[in-house]
């Protein structure tokens, strides 16, 4: 059914139909609990029945008959106890006398052949705990940081200095402070986390299921499970959805359902249902941030302030590089020569945070875009005409000291968006709090503008080295063809798709006869996790490299095997060589395979050699890259309801070279609907009993298709030269920006600034009606 | 439980059932009848990835048990749309517009998408929204 876009060499930016489309409209596609694994046990997790307290014992009730079950506790961790992410002090199952620091922290796995029984047998293990106080929510830690700083429990510092602040207070002409908070966020994947152990004869362990990082579990589990790198095999399964959340947590899947799995000889699967899902696994760090800010009459920014507080939970797991990424957007797109950015991650008693799309990015964009509002008002100056004066452009220099290059679209995202929403025309529709001439609805507008950074912050690419391997082999149908051997995971995002198209192009080879098998550690080099909008830019980078590899190798063979040395060219899936008749991509590469054994094309990412970074005082070049994009949100407020809806959503990009732009534009809308889920709908704490408070889809509410609203995106392209084809990253970008343009647009139709997300009708109804309720400025 | 014996059509075929009247029809479908194409997503009623035509009515597998469905119920899954025009021309169209991501949640919106044709043929995109509306779709929303 799949009518693949037949010509080569001409793929890059083209619409292409994705791959892995046609099993997926026809239900073909098998995803982790379609596949039949006959013989395995079920795993369920027992868990910490208290937010925080002293673990005395595990008490298996004598009245039931545990001959069935597989029973693992920390007395079964073959290593150490410890699941080694960004620091070793997180257990993979909590030990009886050590302290259980969240709700639900694994205490043991319990294993049977269905999953009613293994239920059943969890439920007969007594938990026995002394309960000791928690301090469960970032509202707590944040009184703590502003009562008694020194009693903040701060798992991860760090600071960005740039010129003399106290010079930059000094100078200005008026300061503007102020707090924004926002809570959790669900990535709600529609398939449920889960995973498939297999023990195999010489001790090694085969994993499969959803995730985004395949070689996470094979470095993050040797301790415990006393097993090296190569005796970790993780193969992908197709993932239905990740957006951060299978990037850090299916380690700790693997983890638990491997110990069982060890135990018994057995393949143990562990999968959540929904309602575990939601409540076991790691969401969006909430956040407080603090702008002070000190601006002249002309408005020019002398000094920025900022304290960026995220609630990391009770184990820093990837915290700490949240948090960097959040403090690296937290003034980035706008000039100011005197800053500091402190980041913080609080320790509280709740499930760790983690990755979700955007990695402390929209926390950080979240305050910064409604600050600039704010500043702009205080100025008496359109958000507009002061972003336009304010923001940064090529040859400016960053907080971290990075000057910008040419290949940064900043200006023409704003340009175009305000010019194709017709911004400031809107603008005067504006009801401010009272409804104008014909409105029965409150109206308002509003922007928000911000980059970025593609790929590992600083120099983590150049650390890194993604490596990847095109390979000519025989493909499923028998004929030859190229396999593109990387380890990112296709999940949703399209990479199996754009990758192809890169191949084709790279190769001039039919994308028919390119296959992308999934990610499987046993046979891909390692390019990397599948995270923080590297993809693109980095490993397709990587993809296109070793496809010129592969194509020089194979065309100095052709030359040589039947050419007698003449210069020969790869073009349109044939060998030809100058007044000789073409060869076909098929003979060349039999007799290649015949003759050579394997072919491969390698290639290992680099950064640009004058490219620097000091991880201690984060001064450098804290991204290779940068994508842009300006939002435009248009709000409707209902004066009696306060139902608040988004009509329109203008946005522009410039992500680098689009290579689909069909689903660069899927991309972009499915980001920006979460980030309006984000901005008005999905609401998450922790409740006074640990647990987060919205723990189901009925209470737990994302956007549908009757909440979207007509969206126009538009891209500008402003490749990436050092890395062809030139993408510079956009799966995060589109969740950055909304929120803030939305709570800007509620200012503009009501009149009154909120300062915390989500904005529900409850927080625009006592804004409304400020007697009954006041929570706004 | 007690046991029930019926038969239906499914996909156009006729099937003979025995199952637990409790058991749910995704189970029924998925399990028994290896019909993998409708997902579980929540198991509440809530996501719509298990949505399947009963008697032509999308609904949500997951909150149905065997036992409701009477003799000759007509049952249609993802794997019996393309056997339908309308319902290969809808696969192409999710195909060609880009409406496919992660696809989890796809199966399910097609087969509500294929319920909305009968009724309206050619909707236009805001009476496209509500049918759709117990579909979650995180990935283009
Ligand atoms: S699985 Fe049936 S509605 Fe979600
Ligand atoms: S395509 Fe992923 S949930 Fe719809």
């Amino acid at each position: 059914m799949n009518k693949a876009v037949s010509q080569s060499g001409r793929l890059i930016g083209q619409g292409m139909v994705r791959v892995d489309a046609d099993g997926k409209v026809r239900g073909l596609t098998r995803y982790l609990n379609d596949i039949d694994y006959t013989g395995m046990l079920h795993g369920v997790v027992v868990r910490s029945p208290v937010a925080r307290g002293r673990f005395k014992a595990l008490v298996p009730d004598p009245a039931f008959d545990w001959s069935s079950v597989v029973v693992a506790t920390a007395e079964d961790i073959p290593g150490e106890n410890v699941v080694h992410m960004h620091d070793r002090t997180m257990p993979l199952l909590a030990e009886v006398g050590g302290e259980l620091l969240y709700r639900g922290e694994p205490v043991a796995v319990v294993a049977a052949k269905t999953i009613e029984l293994a239920t059943e047998a969890a439920a007969h293990l007594r938990v026995e705990v002394e309960e000791l106080p928690p301090l469960l929510t970032l509202q707590d830690a944040i009184a703590i940081f502003k009562k008694t700083p020194v009693k903040f429990d701060s798992m991860q510092d760090q600071d960005i200095v740039k010129g003399d602040l106290a010079k930059g207070f000094a100078a200005a002409d008026d300061i503007i402070e102020a707090e924004y908070w926002a809570g959790h966020q669900e990535q709600l994947y529609i398939e449920n986390q889960g995973f498939t152990v297999f023990p195999l004869a010489d001790g090694s362990i085969l994993c499969e299921g959803s995730l985004q990082c395949p070689y996470f579990p094979v470095h993050e589990l040797n301790d415990p499970l006393q097993l090296p790198p190569e005796k970790i095999r993780v193969r992908q399964t197709p993932v239905g959805g990740a957006f951060g959340g299978k990037e850090e947590y299916p380690t700790m899947l693997i983890g638990y359902a491997a110990l069982p799995a060890l135990k018994s000889g057995k393949p143990v699967k562990i999968t959540y249902d929904r309602h575990e899902d939601i409540l076991f696994t790691p969401k969006r760090h909430p956040v407080w941030v603090r702008y002070k800010t000190g601006v002249k009459k002309d408005g020019t920014l002398t000094a920025l302030e900022c304290d960026f507080i995220l609630d990391g939970g009770a184990y820093l797991t990837i915290s700490d590089v949240v948090m960097f990424r959040g403090i690296l957007h937290c003034a980035l797109a706008y000039r100011c020569d005197n800053l500091i950015i402190r980041g913080r991650v609080a320790r509280t008693h709740s499930f760790p945070c983690g990755a979700f799309r955007g990695f402390g990015a929209p926390q950080a964009i979240w305050g910064m875009e409604s600050h600039i509002d704010a500043i702009a008002a205080r100025l008496g100056k359109p958000p507009h005409t002061y972003r336009r004066q304010l923001h940064v452009r090529p040859g400016d220099v960053t907080p971290t000291g990075q000057i910008l290059s040419k290949e940064n679209g900043s200006t023409a995202c704003l340009d175009l968006a305000l010019q194709h929403a017709k911004f400031a025309q809107k603008r005067r529709q504006a009801s401010r709090g009272k409804l104008r001439k014909g409105q029965t609805k409150y109206y308002g507008i509003g922007l928000s503008f911000f980059a970025h950074g593609a790929a590992f912050t600083g120099d983590g690419e150049a650390k890194f080295k993604a490596k990847g391997r095109m390979e000519l082999a025989l493909l499923d149908d028998g004929k030859p063809g190229v396999n593109i051997r990387v380890s990112s995971t296709e999940m949703g995002q399209g990479v199996h798709t754009i990758f192809t198209q890169i191949a084709s192009d790279a190769l001039a080879l039919d994308p028919a006869r390119i296959r992308f098998p999934m990610a499987d550690t046993g046979l891909v080099p390692n390019s990397g996790p599948t995270v923080a909008s590297r993809t693109t830019m980095v490993v397709g980078n990587v993809v296109y490299r070793a496809s010129q590899d592969l194509k020089d190798q194979m065309e100095s063979f052709a030359s040589q095997r039947y050419f007698r040395g003449a210069k020969t060219v790869l073009k349109n899936s044939q060998f030809a060589a100058k007044s000789r008749r073409p060869l076909s991509f098929a003979k060349v590469a039999r007799d290649m395979l015949t003759e050579h054994g394997p072919v491969n094309g390698f290639f290992e990412f680099k950064l640009p050699p004058d490219a620097k970074w000091d991880q201690v005082t984060f001064k450098g070049d804290s991204y290779p890259g940068y994508s842009w994009s300006a939002n435009i949100a248009e709000v409707e407020i209902d004066p009696l309801t306060c139902e608040l809806a988004v009509t329109r959503v203008t946005a522009v990009l410039d992500v680098g070279r689009v290579i689909n732009p069909i689903l660069a534009a899927g991309q972009v809308e499915g980001g920006l609907t979460q980030a309006l889920g984000y901005a008005i709908m999905e609401k998450m704490g922790t409740g006074q009993n640990g647990l987060y408070d919205a723990s189901r889809l009925q209470t737990y509410i994302i956007p549908t298709s009757l909440d979207t609203p007509i969206y126009d995106v538009k891209f500008v392209e402003y490749p990436y030269s050092f890395a062809p084809p030139g993408g510079k990253g956009l799966g995060e970008l589109p969740m950055d920006g909304l929120a803030p343009a939305i709570a800007n647009a509620v200012e503009s139709a009501i009149g009154k600034r909120l300062r915390t997300i989500p904005i529900t009708p409850e927080d625009l109804f006592a804004a409304l009606h400020p007697a009954q309720g006041d929570n706004t400025p | 439980m007690s046991t029930i014996t019926r038969t239906w059509k499914v996909n156009g075929k006729p099937i003979k059932v025995r199952a637990p009247a409790g058991r749910r029809l995704l189970d029924y479908l998925r399990d028994d009848l290896g019909l993998i194409g409708a997902k579980e997503g929540c198991g509440e009623g809530e996501c719509g990835a298990c949505t399947v035509l009963i008697d032509n009515e999308p609904m949500v597998s997951c909150i149905v048990p065997v036992g409701q469905l009477a003799d000759g119920t007509e049952i249609l899954t993802i794997e019996g749309v393309e056997k339908k025009r309308a319902g290969r021309l809808l696969q192409q169209a999710y195909l060609e517009c880009g409406a496919v991501q992660c696809g989890f949640c796809i199966p399910g919106m097609i087969i509500s998408s294929y319920a909305l044709l009968p009724k309206n043929p050619k909707p236009p995109t805001q009476a496209i929204r509500p049918p759709l509306s117990g579909n979650l779709c995180r990935c283009t929303g």
